[in-house]
Order: C-alpha cells, then structure tokens, then sequence
C-alpha cells in the first residue's frame, strides 16, 4: 500500500493519543487496517469497537463496510458515532 | 436542483436577524420561513461547565450539503441555510442554526425535522459534557 494518514477523532483521539499519524501500512482494507495497526501498541485496541461502535472515513467518504477497499486511499479516519445537533 | 443552499460549520456564533436578511435576499417567493436553534443547556443531575464540540469540518459540512440537497429534492423549498458551530460553548450558547423556506408552512416545517434528525446522528460532530463532578462524551440515546 504505502504511506497513509490516519485521523482520529473524540473518544478514540483520546485513547491513541494523537489527532492525526502518517503511517506505511499492507492493508488493503479496513478489517485488516485495524488488525494491523493493534501490533502498533495497546492503545489501539480501542478500535476493535468494544465499547462503541467505530466509524471510518475514507477520503472523506463515510464507510459501513469494513471490506471497503482502502487502496490508493491517502487519508483514512476512525470515529465514534456522530452526535451532532 | 435549489441553489439557495447555505451551509457552514463555524467556531462564530451566527446572527439569527442578519441570516433573515440574507434570506429575503436571496428570495421573493417564500410565504414561511422556519427557524430551529439548538442551544447548550444545564445538566439534570450536574453542574454543566462547558460543552466541547469536536468535528471533522471538511466532511461534516458536505455530509450536511448532502442533506440540504436531499431536502430539496424532497420538499419545494425556497431557501436552506444550516450553519453548526463547534469549539467550547457555554450554557445557552448557540450550537446549530437550520432555517428553511418554502411558499407554504408544511414544507418548511418538515424539511427542518428531517435535516435536523440527521444532523443528529451522521455528520461528524462530538459532544463533551464537562460538569462539576463529571465529564463525558454524549451518546445518542
């Protein structure tokens, strides 16, 4: 794949701690994506969406598929459901 | 396709009697304008500080033109305007503004239910309640 930028944002900016990272990944989808970055340290476990579930964007594109291919994507964000309003 | 379309998503407050301005502006043919404000309130069981709003803006605001236009296409409006702050805001501080316009009142009144029951749930803003003795991430009930 290559480099990617992640974004995190609310409750899961603040378990990984950090807004954003470039980071080379191998996925070539969301599921492995999150599989892979858990080797990446304990934090990341938040999104395994135990305790909520977890949103992502793809290019700015919202995903509910978690087969969604993310290959050629340049940024990819994590999020916890959306309370606007 | 309605190009009088409004969408913002700001840290500024908004000035409700600027925005009718723009609107008469922008349209001679709307007989009912409707105004929906979502404002900060106080806790039931806490002493509310402050509400964290955090949002991912660019997505948030074409997630909400994607709804004005959905609007459009349902209901014969005359004018949308949707503007959503984030940022820290106190008790009574406005949070989100959506005025819709249509000839007659039936149109107007239901566009704004039904932008406003999805702003709720599918554009990317985050509400953090920090009161006296606790603060949490609010969850869509």
């Amino acid at each position: 794949m290559g480099k990617v930028k992640l974004k995190y944002f609310s409750r899961i900016r603040e378990t990984i701690g950090k807004t954003s990272e470039l980071v080379e990944i191998k996925s070539t989808n969301i599921q492995d994506l999150i599989e892979e970055l858990q080797a990446m340290g304990e934090q990341y476990s938040v999104l395994k969406g135990r305790d909520f579930a977890i949103y992502s964007a793809v290019d700015q594109n919202i995903v509910t598929d978690v087969k969604t291919s993310i290959e050629g994507a340049t940024e990819i964000a994590f999020f916890p459901p959306m309370t606007g309003g | 396709m309605l190009n009088k379309i409004i969408v913002a998503v700001q840290k500024s407050d908004f000035d409700l009697n600027s925005e009718l301005e723009t609107l008469k502006l922008k349209t001679e043919k709307a007989g009912a304008v409707v105004i929906f404000v979502g404002k900060v309130r106080d806790l039931d069981d806490d002493n509310l500080r402050y509400l964290e709003i955090e949002s991912f803006e660019d997505l948030a605001k074409s997630q909400i033109k994607e709804i004005c236009d959905d609007a459009a296409n349902k209901w014969d409006l005359e004018f949308i305007l949707v503007k959503h702050r984030f940022g820290r805001l106190k008790i009574n501080d406005n949070i989100v503004l959506v005025i819709t316009s249509s000839k007659h009142r039936k149109n107007a009144y239901e566009a704004s239910a039904f932008i406003m029951e999805y702003l709720k749930s599918n554009v990317p803003f985050w509400k953090k309640e920090v009161a006296d003795k606790t603060q949490k991430w609010v969850e869509n009930s």
